[in-house]
């Protein structure tokens, strides 16, 4: 092909290309996922509830189980969002029980908002352990975080 | 951005006349991936701009999205009168409404890295009046060339 073509060629293709952009709207999605999030608002539970045991004032014990509620949603939501936009079918391969899992341990977030027994806390802390296990057993870390974290 | 009027559809608060309709927008690019797998990033489209109201159920449309005002693309799933099933019960559209939906599923979406399609779920039902045009061909690239029809099934 002559240079003179090549750029005949480009300059029609220019002149016909649009000029205007439409956009088929999606949310952003920022592709990172880690279920220490979801861990550190579960272990703020899991002191809060400490901390209601070993103070009777009435007071601080209401405030106790107010920011607990809060932790517990952040839980959920952060579990949620592991759940819904992380984890995709093909994971269920590597991690048969899945569904099962977050599951109960959504379920487990309503129980530890219900609830000032520590055992409830802890059982949560565990399930979102097992959730870790499943993010790391499909790739997650290297797959979602940027650079190398966690370290 | 040379050569075509600045924005010639945005005139989202009258109806515009003919004459501002056949300034277009004629031609169009796609961003994003809310219409895949049939309309993918990319494709250039040929719209009918003086469409003057909702097409039938099915056509792909470009209009001014709601709040944001942005040009956008989309697919007519219902119109004036017509129930759609809207957060668990139902909304029957008003005249000159349209409710309009992505066809990528929030899989089909995730899996070419876009987050979940946003449409009349999200913004509502859509007046007439922020309709732009109707997407008739895709001319570009090369391989894809072909009309846009709509699914068998509306």
């Amino acid at each position: 092909m002559s240079k003179e073509f090549q750029s005949t060629f480009r300059s029609v293709i220019a002149s016909i290309a649009p000029k205007t952009t439409v956009r088929a709207h999606c949310d952003l999605p920022c592709g990172v996922y880690d279920p220490e999030q979801a861990r550190i608002e579960a272990e703020s539970c899991y002191r809060i509830v400490e901390k209601y045991a070993a103070n009777e004032d009435v007071a601080y014990r209401t405030r106790a189980i107010a920011i607990k509620e809060q932790r517990a949603d952040l839980v959920k939501h952060h579990l949620d969002v592991l759940w819904h936009d992380y984890f995709k079918p093909e994971h269920l391969e590597t991690v048969p029980n899945l569904h099962d899992l977050f599951w109960q341990a959504t379920k487990q977030v309503s129980k530890v908002k219900a609830s000032t027994d520590l055992a409830d806390a802890k059982r949560l802390l565990d399930l979102v352990d097992q959730v870790d296990a499943a993010w790391k057993a499909t790739g997650g870390p290297s797959k979602t975080r940027v650079a190398g974290r966690p370290g | 951005m040379t050569g075509e009027p600045e924005d010639p559809a945005r005139l989202p608060e009258r109806r515009r006349s003919l004459r501002d309709r056949l300034r277009g927008p004629w031609r169009v690019v796609v961003d994003e991936g809310s219409m895949l797998p049939g309309i993918a990033p990319g494709d250039w489209l040929l719209i009918d701009p003086t469409t003057r109201a909702w097409p039938q159920n099915g056509s792909v449309v470009v209009f001014r999205e709601p709040v944001s005002a942005e040009l956008a693309i989309k697919r007519v799933r219902a119109r004036a009168g017509e129930r759609v099933p809207f957060n668990g019960g139902y909304i029957v559209l008003s005249e000159g409404e349209a409710w309009l939906e992505a066809d990528a599923t929030p899989r089909i979406a995730a899996d070419a890295g876009f987050g979940a399609p946003i449409d009349s779920d999200r913004f509502g039902p859509v007046p007439v009046d922020l309709l732009v045009g109707r997407v008739w061909f895709r001319y570009g690239p090369s391989g894809r060339i072909g009309r846009i029809a709509r699914p068998p099934s509306v």
